[in-house]
């Protein structure tokens, strides 16, 4: 197996951790070729995450917009809410299969974390996940979600006490207990070979996505679009498509509120290329190599590092990047639940927010997908405040004096 | 040009000559630079050497350090938040290795060598005095595509491996090929800090990275105490204390140097039985 992509990926770990990182891609190797493995992968995909998703045509957006044809992924469809539990499936195969009982996984938007725990849950294995306080605080049901499945949510106070933080205190859990535990990293980051089994789990959406448009309209989309955090549901859908220089793949990160540090999370705008948590890519820091901070109203893009296929991809111009921006991730929200009836993660929102911009730019006859990574109900409390909605506001009151939650 | 082989030894190598000569454990004491302040480190170090230690350890704060435990981490990020960069670093590099006779070797996480440009950091790390570089995130797998060692060398700066309890024979191999200085062994499989007992296992994982290595033993991690440093004589060459003087230092704001300084006499000299 290749361990860069370019100049990007790598394996930039302590040597602790490199004959763990050795043993995963020998016993990956196998795997990979392995039909039984194989199988149950598709099993367990289809019997427990509900794949395959839709792709639905968005006619009403399509028409209201006036230009390219919009179809959705519907990511959001899955058990537990995202693309995530696909590669879920696949990593808890690979702990149980190493004989691993115990996993270890980081969280941004708590998708991660919740398709972890529900894996750990169905595979019986023990769960531990790693949260920024930031993000446990603004994606609080999913930390009683993975608690009720049964996880152990531990909150990361230092640093930025987001994603990237939440990566490096797995990390050194990791190191710690890499005899019987295994890392279940959730994006296309980290050292190899994370990346590649991340996106080749994940690589059976782009399979779904490029099977369903061509039954639906007989030739493939003019557009992919997918937003990026890591990456991982960028790659997966990508990876259908990349073969086909003629399908435009683009991938949104996060604006933010605007373009100064600690404001955005775009690397490709304000980053360069760095090694940090294991992989070179291209990363939110300063002329030092220190990180920055990052913000997006989407957790899960809250993130100051690119999986680093993406920003070989990206270096190759096969992959273009765009950013939307806070306010537009919430447009693209609204306009996607009153137009399709459809919530999309605020993470999602951002792919749709560039569908929403680039369709009346482009003839009718074309046609773009938009990748839906998840589905909107954990942000159901950002949405109701940024929404200013008042009423919301005064149920969460009253409804903490109404119930009692103490013991 | 012909010189003697006496000058072209780098100081580590001289200094572990001096150790094996005295009969004892030779100590490393790390520091994170810029904790809990540049003026403090510098102060400290000097403190340090005078008490006895043999080797200094300073680390250059990263805003990600996932090798590092709690005391270490927080260090870093108290550092930074104090506006410590390269360049001080650098400078405090300069300025310690002026005052203390001692080698310094420079512990930084790869990314801030790579920012700042490889070759240009191990020439200016030399040129301001450090001896060696601990990057424990820069495997020698990605020497190829990075040029560390390689540049590291052209500038006569030695770069430690460190190793683990599960590297495996082939890694052990792998590591000591052009191994230089001596080899950092990890006491455990962990993070970095301060823990009450030493592995079990200790003298058999040594032993087998002395099969490997020509070179001499260093132990670091999870070591704070006498008995430690008793325990690993006759085993390890040098041991490293890290977290242990953080805690210290935390422990007595203010009266830091004399502190620790109290703690290194505790420690040093220890026989080789």
């Amino acid at each position: 197996m290749k361990r860069h992509f370019g100049i990007f990926g790598g394996r930039y770990v302590p040597e602790l951790l490199i004959p763990a990182l050795e043993e995963l891609e020998n016993e990956y190797k196998l795997a990979k070729n392995d039909p039984r493995f194989k199988r149950e992968f598709k099993y367990h995909l289809n019997s427990f995450a509900g794949r395959p998703t839709p792709l639905t045509l968005a006619d009403n957006l399509t028409k209201k917009l006036g230009g390219a044809k919009i179809y959705l992924k519907n990511e959001g469809l899955n058990h537990t809410g995202a693309h995530k539990i696909t590669h879920c499936i696949g990593h808890a195969l690979m702990a149980k299969r190493m004989g691993k009982g115990r996993i270890i996984a980081e969280t941004g938007a708590g998708q991660h974390g919740l398709a972890s725990a529900a894996v750990a849950a169905r595979f019986g294995l023990s769960c531990t996940v790693y949260m920024g306080e930031t993000d446990i605080i603004r994606q609080r049901p999913n930390v009683f979600w993975m608690k009720s499945l049964g996880a152990e949510v531990v909150p990361v106070r230092n640093g930025n006490k987001t994603l990237k933080d939440a990566v490096n205190a797995a990390i050194r859990d990791w190191i710690e207990n890499v005899d019987n535990s295994y890392y279940l990293l959730g994006s296309v980051v980290g050292p190899h070979p994370y990346p590649t089994m991340t996106r080749d789990f994940q690589s059976v959406v782009g399979k779904e996505a490029r099977k369903q448009i061509l039954k639906e309209e007989k030739k493939l989309p003019d557009i992919v679009t997918a937003c990026i955090g890591g990456g991982s549901n960028a790659m997966g859908i990508f990876s259908g498509f990349i073969n086909k220089d003629t399908v435009e793949l683009v991938g949104v990160e996060a604006g933010g509120t605007d373009s100064t540090i600690g404001k955005h999370s775009s690397r490709i705008t304000g980053g360069s290329i760095g090694v940090v948590e294991g992989y070179k890519s291209i990363f939110l820091q300063d002329k030092d190599g220190q990180l920055q901070k990052t913000h997006s109203i989407a957790a899960g893009l809250d993130y100051a590092g690119l999986g680093p296929e993406i920003a070989y991809l990206h270096s190759k111009n096969r992959i273009r990047i765009k950013k939307a921006s806070d306010a537009e991730a919430l447009n693209a929200f609204k306009m996607l639940s009153r137009y399709e009836g459809i919530f999309p993660a605020l993470e999602s929102a951002h792919a749709i927010a560039y569908a929403i911009k680039k369709a009346p730019r482009i003839g009718k006859d074309k046609i773009i997908i938009a990748n839906i990574s998840g589905r909107g109900d954990k942000d159901l409390f950002i949405i109701a405040s940024a929404f200013k909605d008042k009423n919301f506001g005064s149920f969460l009151k009253d409804e903490s004096e109404r119930r009692e939650y103490h013991e | 040009m012909n010189q003697s082989e006496g000058s072209t030894m780098n100081d580590i190598d001289k200094k572990l000559v001096v150790i094996r000569n005295d009969n004892r454990v030779g100590i490393m004491a790390h520091l994170v630079a810029g904790y809990p302040s540049m003026k403090k480190t510098e102060s400290i170090a000097k403190t340090m050497a005078n008490a006895g230690v043999d080797f200094l350890e300073l680390q250059m704060p990263f805003s990600d350090p996932i090798a590092d435990g709690p005391a270490i981490m927080n260090a870093c990020s108290r550092s930074l938040a104090g506006g410590t960069k390269i360049t001080e670093f650098m400078k405090s590099i300069k300025s310690i290795s002026k005052n203390v006779s001692v080698p310094l070797i420079i512990m930084a996480y790869y990314n801030n060598v790579f920012k700042y440009g490889v070759d240009v950091f191990c020439s200016d790390a030399k040129y301001f005095g450090a001896s060696g570089l601990i990057v424990p995130d820069m495997p020698i797998d990605e020497e190829q595509s990075e040029h560390f060692m390689g540049n590291a060398k052209k500038h006569g700066l030695y770069t430690i491996r460190v190793i683990s309890p599960v590297s495996t024979h082939e890694r052990l191999k792998k590591n000591a090929k052009g191994a230089e200085g001596f080899v950092y062994c990890t006491s455990r499989q962990g993070i970095t800090g301060v823990h009450k007992e030493l592995n079990n296992n200790i003298e058999g994982y040594l032993k087998r990275v002395r099969k490997e290595f020509k070179i001499p033993l260093a132990v670091g991690f999870g070591i704070s105490r006498k008995e430690h440093v008793r325990t690993l004589a006759g085993h390890a060459d040098v041991v490293v204390i890290g977290s242990a003087i953080l805690n210290i230092i935390n422990k007595h704001p203010r009266n830091e140097e004399k502190n620790v300084g109290r703690f290194i006499k505790s420690i040093s000299g220890i026989k080789v039985h």
